[in-house]
């Protein structure tokens, strides 16, 4: 359980425990009555990629596969496969014995190229040390539900008694009034909130429900505003 | 192109077109690329931890086997529930008419996990979905796209932008009391860096 630090609407603070909400897993697959497990195999060597054949068998290779099976070697296809270390090939296909170098480079929404950079390391921002704030900003949940897609959400528990105090009132507050408000990170909350180093950056709006003395306060995190492509629109 | 979703509102069928939606249509992306000492895209692959070979992409590949070793296709494989016993499988909802539940608490959309978002164009819409749709009025209907073992549901709603069907599964939080003890802790995965750009920010 994470531990999240939070300002209230007067800007007093409190460190409470924080809990992501998921839905139940699928279904496994399997075969009823027997065991099954998933595992990674080798499909073919180096003889059997693409390349490899349309160099020895031109482009349209498909009758030599029925034919010879050139991209079965019996002696290595099928075995599995277990750990393995990840290496960079250059564009060549040798391997790289030193680091390659990293840039970052940022697609518009048409697929081009806009900018290359060097690439920023963004620390998270939610954490027990650096609060994140109550904006101030509400809007009403009909609103906010037709504005955002909502892929995350946490739910926000006391630890004791004054959390306890703490939470509910925000709970009570938003409740009352059907809105819900944005929590931002860094001074005056207008940061988005980052999870972890160079994580996906979320808005997130604070919901409050209220059943006599028990309450739940969610924090619904969006990355997507309901709209349509450029193109589209 | 996929068929279109069918949806029975009070006895009047409506039917929309869809295309996805996701954050690399709406704001682009952001991609760490490796570069080689000549400037060009580096390639990954993997080495076996005991050295025996490289794996170049394109020859591994990936599945289930039962215990001799054989190899299951997908047509073998079932959906099975906690006991083992296997589901019966959901069929695909698409080119189906499909009775529309709602209209909904805004609440209900905010216990879901969304996991796809489509933006609807209609081909043909009855006169009081469309009324409903407009008031801000949100439905609930059951959404497949392909048939398989998980039943999912969708929720339609309208703004200003057009007519947008969010699909995901439902989550469940606990109401919070004040003696209440802390909650078991539960591991939480960290989730990965997608390398997508955001400029909703």
């Amino acid at each position: 359980m994470r531990k999240l630090h939070l300002t209230n609407a007067a800007g007093r603070d409190a460190t409470v425990h924080t809990q992501g909400l998921r839905p139940a897993p699928p279904p496994e697959r399997g075969v009823p009555g027997k065991a099954v497990h998933f595992a990674r195999f080798l499909a073919t060597d180096e003889n059997g990629l693409h390349d490899t054949l349309a160099g020895a068998h031109g482009e349209d290779y498909g009758q030599a596969l029925i034919d010879g099976d050139p991209e079965v070697d019996l002696e290595s296809v099928g075995r599995f496969l277990g750990g393995t270390d990840k290496v960079f090939l250059s564009s060549t296909g040798d391997v790289l014995y030193a680091a390659p170098e990293v840039v970052e480079v940022i697609y518009g929404p048409d697929g081009a190229e806009k900018e290359r950079r060097s690439p920023e390391t963004v620390p998270g921002n939610v954490n027990e040390t650096d609060p994140v704030i109550w904006t101030g900003k509400k809007m009403p949940k009909a609103k906010v539900v037709t504005r955002f897609a909502f892929q995350r959400a946490i739910q926000i528990r006391h630890v004791d008694g004054l959390t306890y105090d703490f939470l509910f009132a925000m709970a009570k507050e938003l409740s009352d009034s059907g809105e819900m408000v944005l929590i931002g990170a860094g001074p005056g909350g207008k940061k988005p909130l980052v999870f972890q180093t160079n994580g996906s950056p979320y808005r997130g709006f604070l919901e409050g429900r209220i059943d006599g003395a028990k309450y739940k306060l969610l924090l619904h995190l969006s990355n997507m505003e309901l709209k349509r492509p450029a193109e589209e629109a | 192109m996929a068929k279109p979703i069918v949806l029975n509102h009070g006895g009047a069928v409506s039917q929309f077109d869809f295309s996805k939606v996701d954050r690399k249509k709406l704001y682009g992306r952001r991609v760490r690329m490796n570069l080689d000492p000549a400037g060009e895209r580096c390639a990954n692959a993997d080495l076996t931890d005991d050295g025996w070979r490289l794996i170049r992409r394109g020859m591994a590949s990936q599945g289930y086997f039962d215990q001799d070793g054989s190899y299951l296709s997908s047509r073998d494989l079932v959906g099975l529930d906690a006991d083992g016993n296997p589901l019966e499988r959901v069929g695909s909802t698409l080119g189906t008419e499909t009775a529309l539940e709602g209209p909904i608490a805004p609440e209900v959309l905010l216990d879901m996990k969304i996991s796809s978002v489509y933006a609807l164009d209609a081909l043909e819409v009855d006169a009081a979905l469309q009324q409903a749709l407009e008031a801000g009025q949100i439905f609930r209907f059951a959404f497949n796209y392909r048939s398989d073992f998980l039943a999912e549901s969708a929720l339609l709603l309208q703004n200003g932008e057009g007519v947008f069907a969010l699909v995901g599964q439902p989550t469940e939080s606990e109401w919070c009391e004040l003696d209440q003890p802390p909650p078991p802790p539960v591991f939480e995965e960290e989730e990965e860096d997608d390398d997508l750009d955001f400029e909703m920010f």
